[in-house]
């Protein structure tokens, strides 16, 4: 276990999770549990990175850390289904109509700002999806902002691996003839598919030569076991992804707009023999809920995004309560490294566009997110027995002056906004010194201290600056 | 129930066609500019608030509304969007910002606000009843490399035509300060294949587009001055006629500036010039809010809800950043520099005081800043007798997202809060 | 324009060696052994035939008195393209982006089948030739030998370890192939093919060394039974991957080395990391991975003009302060590594650079080591490079002075036993910085 060095507050060092496994209990709380109602003046107590007590009286060992949470409120950690955070390089494969065969497991990025950023609003696991450039897209992972580890040390232990497929205008906007909006540049060369009906061929198209595939190695496997030596097929990783799928081994998530789109896809899995496991964004789910909620694909959107572009130009922010009174499982997400630090926000909404109650609205970023990605068994309320992943809020998080104090994750402290304030100073200095560090060792008449610009009283023109 | 009342508002808003004089009654009233009165009515009366008090009696046929123990605020205020003037962002054929030319001064949003947008509806349903509508979408040097790009107008979220939507045309002039380019960082110059331009070479593009400004500006005084001549070879010029209100300082410069430095030369290049500006949508403050304070230069804040300029920033930044200019001295208002989440406006100043900044002064930032620092300050921003009768009902604060907004009035007309969105709504609930 | 420059101003001096060459008295640090206060060197045929303190010279030799001078083996550029021609480009020879301008344009690759950026099967060995111009100012830096590569693609070739000099490309050639260099391409905002992402490019690589699986498989079981088919197709990117005795992959940032550690087992092959800038988060780490590497001389610099209101962050600030303290932290945790030059090119930056991280905690003997006996153990030509020592290559640098002081100069080199002396302009800084502030980018990895 190790620690990053360089965060950027000096608040990683401080709450240093290389400490053993702590004792905590958390006091005297308005306890959101989100599963089994809210609970005033409740405590928590976390032992060995588990939520080891809940309730009105919960007695702790002399050793443990108490924390006094009056007047505050406590909430499961937030989890956030649609995330492009913590990823080195292109968050898409946009070369290929399909591009099953990379992997956003391969270039997590821990040392992504915006992962602590995300922290201090209360986000504590992130889909971390591949980008919406192709019908078909990559591998996606479930992480959590356990900030200052590893890439390895952030993956979800246990969850299901994900893949990622596009509908609607993203992924065939590559197929355009002529320049659109987004300047596709000189003449390009023209990428299938550049029609909704093209982004079903490719997806018929692919898991049908996904079945082939899997014969082959069925037929391979079988020779082997006869003690015959043929020669193995290509191992093909564009193809083995969806062999997954097919085989219930891995979620598919779509991002999809539309209802005509939504209903295409869900037909689609059902000829081909798979389950779509979330549709994403699907800002048009209210108008096929239905056919969702018969399906059992969870249905993962905005909470009032809207007339970005032609295809949303349909979506409304009653969307996400319309789905859920029809049965749909639904939860909001961001798809933003900006609206992922205030989902507690986003939930909000539905208490007003459909008039949704608190726990109906904090289930949509807590529990709801967590069944999606199947991982409630150990993550999404405030149970006995769930993953210690807490945030401690300075009033009730649904409301819009709400703030998060403290985040734990597996019950380590992640976040906290007093150590945050505090070691600004420390790192203002540290800074400066390196500032002041390198300059001085820059040859003379070159030196400039990095405060010209913001002393400077104001002039017209820069001149001054040298 | 939600749907009950819609359909009874909008009942209501047919039975009564057009009046536009209302008494409500039975609300705790939240005049902004003064303290908060329980259990009161307001009286409105052609448009206008006649009277604020306890017990007030309907005349000249006002209908009588029971606010059965609501809130009653002013309609809130967006202080910079583009409603009205682009529709879906992706379609540029539904987008009318970012005109072609550097300085485009004589450019009229209020011509192009289309009354039958669906981002009309939209934006009101969440207590807002006037905009600042602008003709560019700013950013960083603006799309076009535009410099001055037209006048914004100030507009009510109701009316049949745009004429009647205008309740202040030309209310600021609208100008995307120059900027300095940023330098392209080593991971990125890769990426976008452009070689990094020298700092120099930047510092001295910078030099020339102020130049340019300060030339511009120039050539309009010159017009003034041959127009006040009059002699025979004067020919009105639009361009240079509609710069006239500015070097006149009275119609204000919103100057888009985001960063610190950017601020400074705004601020230098306006004494220098000797003209009015606000600054607008800046995303740190440096030393800029005591020199905003003593030169009197209100701000328009952008987004709150955005992240922090550079990755050591403080993760609230953004938040503590209104309160900061407030702090300094400095008036303030909220815009959202967009379309479709000028709705969002009060959640913007609702994070602002989540993080510091005196729940007052954001409501204060949402009405009667606003009205003062887009110059109309004498007819709107507040519940006060003489000012349109732009009002919300609501059942809570309406810079929280649990809030309803109940109904609503713009110029003593009761306005359906319906809209796109919840007509999606009664229709698929029904499937 | 430039080689007449470069022999105007190299004031080159080839002595014939008829017979051996002796240089007399001087201080020797052999690397392998004790230093000889005092000692002398013999070559003879471009081989070293004697070392000791107290020699009797042949009287054949020509006899160079060592008195003030100092005898290392020749510097060793553990990752280049010195020697390529065509890799040479004015602004000072980026590795990665040469091949990218001066290749044509490659079709737009629809998925890995198409085999984009591969060129896995060409030879550093082909390509060398003494004409490239950058050879004597490599010289004159004390650089005798190269492990040198070719420099497009994400698969860019066999490398092979050169000597820097010669009447023919084929005579600089010690040993081949040394190893497979693989670079991520990022597409860029433009249009290109597969891949265009790095996750793109990891992918690729993957799945072409489990082609390269496959198709071992194939052959092995093909050959035991031919009859039963069907017949094999030549694949010449497998053929080259095949023979790759190791490959060397990029890993410059902390999480970028933890990624490789993890990537690079599953091509079943030895690997080296080369770049490392911020391995001082993950000195541990690496010490535990004993993985070979290759420590980049191109420290992370202050651009030459920065805005003022424009700081840089504080992770880039601090790998500016504490990249060159990479090597000692190395050197101290008992972890092999090597040094290689990436794009740097003057004899007098790369002396810069060399103090730098000696002023940073490397002890001298240590950053000595790591630019020669180090680069040839990890490349596996220790027998024949890398330090003083009877029966080895003739590549020798006598200074005077310390190695990497300021007022150091680089009197001699002798390649192959050839005999050298570098211009002193072509060790003084250059009159337009060597270095440029917003220098061609190395991709990200």
């Amino acid at each position: 276990m190790r620690q990053a060095n360089w965060a950027p507050t000096l608040c990683a060092l401080v709450l240093s999770s290389t400490a053993p496994a702590q004792t905590i209990l958390i006091r005297n709380a308005t306890v959101m549990t989100v599963t089994k109602g809210t609970i005033q003046n409740g405590s928590v107590l976390i032992q060995n990175g588990k939520v080891s007590a809940v309730g009105k009286n919960v007695s702790a060992p002399a050793d443990a850390t108490v924390v006094d949470a009056a007047g505050k409120f406590l909430t499961p950690g937030i989890i956030d289904c649609h995330s492009h955070t913590a990823v080195e390089g292109s968050v898409n494969e946009g070369t290929v109509s399909d591009s099953s065969m990379v992997n956003i497991k391969d270039v997590i990025n821990p040392t992504d700002i915006n992962i602590y950023r995300a922290l201090a609003g209360g986000l504590t696991v992130s889909n971390v999806l591949h980008g919406s450039a192709n019908a078909i897209g990559g591998q996606t992972i479930v992480v959590k902002l356990r900030w200052g580890k590893t890439a390895q040390e952030m993956l979800f232990e246990g969850a299901t691996p994900g893949i990622k497929f596009a509908l609607g205008e993203n992924p065939k906007r590559q197929g355009y003839p002529a320049q659109g909006f987004f300047n596709q540049g000189p003449a390009p060369e023209r990428r299938y598919p550049g029609t909704r009906l093209g982004v079903e061929e490719v997806i018929r198209q692919c898991f049908q030569e996904a079945k082939i595939y899997q014969a082959g190695w069925q037929t391979y496997n079988e020779k082997v076991a006869r003690g015959e030596h043929p020669i193995p097929p290509r191992k093909d990783l564009r193809l083995e992804p969806l062999v997954e799928v097919l085989e219930g081994k891995r979620y598919v998530h779509a991002h999809c707009y539309r209802s005509d789109e939504i209903l295409m896809l869900l037909r689609v899995a059902d000829e081909m023999g798979f389950k779509i496991r979330t549709l994403q964004h699907v800002l048009e789910g209210y108008k096929v809920a239905k056919e969702i909620a018969a399906h059992g694909a969870g249905a993962s959107t905005f909470s009032d995004w809207w007339s970005y572009k032609a295809e949303a130009y349909d979506a409304t922010p009653y969307n996400a309560a319309i789905m859920m009174k029809k049965g749909v499982l639904v939860s909001l997400n961001s798809d933003s490294d900006e609206l992922q630090r205030h989902l507690n926000l986003e939930a909000a909404k539905t208490m007003r566009y459909g008039g949704l109650s608190e726990d109906e609205a904090l289930a949509m970023v807590t529990i709801n997110p967590a069944k999606q990605l199947g991982i409630d068994d150990k993550v999404g309320s405030i149970e006995v027995g769930k993953s210690a992943d807490l945030v401690l809020f300075d009033q009730d998080p649904l409301s819009n002056f709400s703030k998060a104090q403290k985040v734990w994750i597996d019950g380590h402290e992640y976040f906290d906004r007093e150590k945050d304030i505090e070691t600004r100073p420390e790192f203002e200095r540290k800074k400066k010194a390196l500032e002041d560090k390198e300059a001085a060792a820059e040859p003379a008449g070159k030196r400039k201290s990095g405060a010209a610009a913001s002393d400077s009283p104001a002039a017209p023109i820069a001149e001054e600056r040298r | 129930m939600r749907s009950g009342l819609l359909f009874l508002a909008s009942a209501l808003v047919l039975c009564g066609a057009e009046s536009n004089s209302v008494l409500i009654r039975n609300v705790t009233v939240h005049p902004v500019t003064a303290p908060d009165i329980a259990n009161a009515s307001v009286l409105v009366i052609d448009g206008k608030i006649a009277d604020i008090g306890p017990h007030l009696a309907a005349r000249s046929g006002a209908r009588v509304i029971d606010g059965r123990g609501l809130q009653l605020y002013p309609g809130l205020i967006n202080a910079a969007t583009n409603v009205g003037l682009a529709e879906i962002s992706a379609l540029r054929d539904t987008v009318d910002l970012d005109e072609i030319g550097t300085f485009n001064p004589e450019l009229r949003a209020e011509v192009a606000f289309n009354p039958s947008s669906e981002h009309v509806e939209v934006t009101r349903a969440s207590g807002i009843t006037s905009v600042i509508s602008l003709p560019s979408s700013g950013g960083s040097g603006g799309r076009s490399g535009s410099i001055i790009t037209g006048q914004g107008a100030l507009m009510h979220l109701d009316g049949w035509t745009w004429e009647e939507m205008a309740v202040k045309r030309g209310a600021v002039m609208d100008m995307i300060f120059p900027q300095m380019q940023a330098d392209v960082p080593r991971q990125y110059a890769a990426l976008l294949g452009t070689p990094a331009q020298s700092l120099q070479e930047r510092e001295k593009q910078y030099k020339e587009k102020l130049q340019q400004v300060s030339d511009f500006f120039q050539e309009a005084r010159r017009y003034k001055q041959e127009k006040q001549a009059g002699g025979a070879g004067f020919r009105p010029n639009l361009r240079l006629e509609a710069m006239l209100p500015v070097i006149d300082g009275k119609q204000p410069i919103f100057v888009r500036a985001e960063r610190e430095r950017t601020i400074k030369d705004a601020v230098a290049f306006a004494e220098k010039e000797k003209v009015k500006i606000i600054i607008a949508g800046p995303r740190e403050m440096g030393s800029t809010g005591v020199l905003l304070k003593e030169h009197h230069i209100p701000v328009v804040m952008g987004k709150t809800l955005e992240l922090p300029l550079h990755e050591d920033d403080a993760y609230d930044a953004p938040y503590t950043l209104a309160n900061e200019f407030y702090k300094a001295g400095v008036k303030i208002c909220f815009g959202t520099f967009d379309v479709q989440f000028a709705r969002n406006v009060p959640f913007e100043a609702a994070q602002a005081v989540a993080f510091g900044l005196p729940h007052e002064e954001g409501l204060k930032a949402l009405t009667i800043n606003s009205a003062e620092i887009m110059g109309a300050g004498e007819s709107l921003g507040s519940i006060e007798k003489g000012k349109w009768g732009d009002l919300i009902l609501t059942d809570g604060d309406p810079l929280e997202a649990k809030t309803n907004i109940k109904r609503m009035f713009i110029e003593g007309r009761e306005v359906a809060l319906e809209s796109r969105h919840t007509r999606e709504y009664e229709k698929w609930m029904k499937r | 324009m430039k080689l007449a420059l470069g022999l105007l101003l190299g004031g080159l001096i080839w002595a014939e060696t008829h017979g051996a060459v002796a240089i007399k008295d001087a201080r020797i640090v052999t690397v392998s052994g004790e230093e000889l206060a005092k000692g002398t060197v013999v070559m003879r045929d471009g081989v070293i035939t004697e070392v000791g303190a107290s020699l009797s010279v042949p009287a054949d030799a020509w006899v160079i008195d060592g008195a003030g001078l100092t005898v290392y083996p020749g510097f060793i550029d553990a990752l280049s393209s010195w020697g390529i021609p065509t890799a040479a480009t004015p602004r000072g020879g980026a590795n990665q982006t040469a091949g990218a301008a001066t290749a044509t344009p490659e079709p737009r690759a629809r998925g890995p089948e198409d085999r984009p950026q591969t060129y896995s099967f060409e030879r550093a060995a082909d390509l060398v030739s003494p004409t490239d111009t950058r050879l004597e100012a490599a010289r004159a830096a004390g650089f005798t030998s190269a492990a040198t590569y070719p420099t497009r693609g994400i698969f860019q070739g066999l490398g092979a370890m050169i000597d820097l000099a010669g009447e023919r490309g084929r005579d600089m050639v010690v040993a081949q192939p040394l190893g497979q260099q693989i670079s991520f391409r990022q597409g860029g905002f433009g249009r290109t093919g597969f891949p265009g992402s790095l996750m793109g490019n990891i992918s690729y690589v993957r799945q072409l060394f489990l082609d390269l699986d496959q198709y071992e498989q194939a052959k092995q079981i093909y050959a035991s039974n031919p009859a039963a088919g069907p017949r094999l197709e030549y694949d010449h990117a497998l053929e080259g991957l095949a023979e790759s005795p190791r490959v060397l992959l990029p890993a410059e940032e902390s999480q970028q080395i933890d990624r490789m550690l993890k990537f690079a087992p599953e091509l079943k092959k030895p690997f080296i990391l080369y770049g490392l800038h911020e391995a001082y988060e993950r000195i541990d780490e690496l010490k535990e991975a004993k993985t070979p590497l290759l420590v980049s001389l191109k420290w992370p610099e202050k651009p030459k003009e920065e805005d003022p209101s424009e700081v840089a962050s504080f992770r880039e600030l601090t790998m500016r302060d504490k990249a060159p303290s990479v090597p000692g932290l190395l050197a101290k945790a008992g972890v092999r590594f090597a040094f290689y030059t990436d794009g740097v090119e003057s004899a007098a930056d790369l002396k810069k650079d060399l103090k730098k991280a000696v002023d940073a905690g490397l002890p001298r003997a240590d950053a000595i080591r790591a630019l020669t006996l180090n680069a040839a153990e990890i490349y596996g030509v220790a027998d024949r490079l890398g330090s003083i020592d009877k029966g080895k290559i003739a590549n020798l640098v006598v200074m005077k002075g310390e190695a990497f002081d300021e007022k150091t100069t680089v009197e001699y080199v002798f390649v192959d036993g050839q005999q050298f002396q570098p211009s002193k302009e072509s060790q003084k800084e250059p009159a337009a910085s060597g270095r440029k502030g917003n220098a061609p980018a190395e991709e990200i990895k």
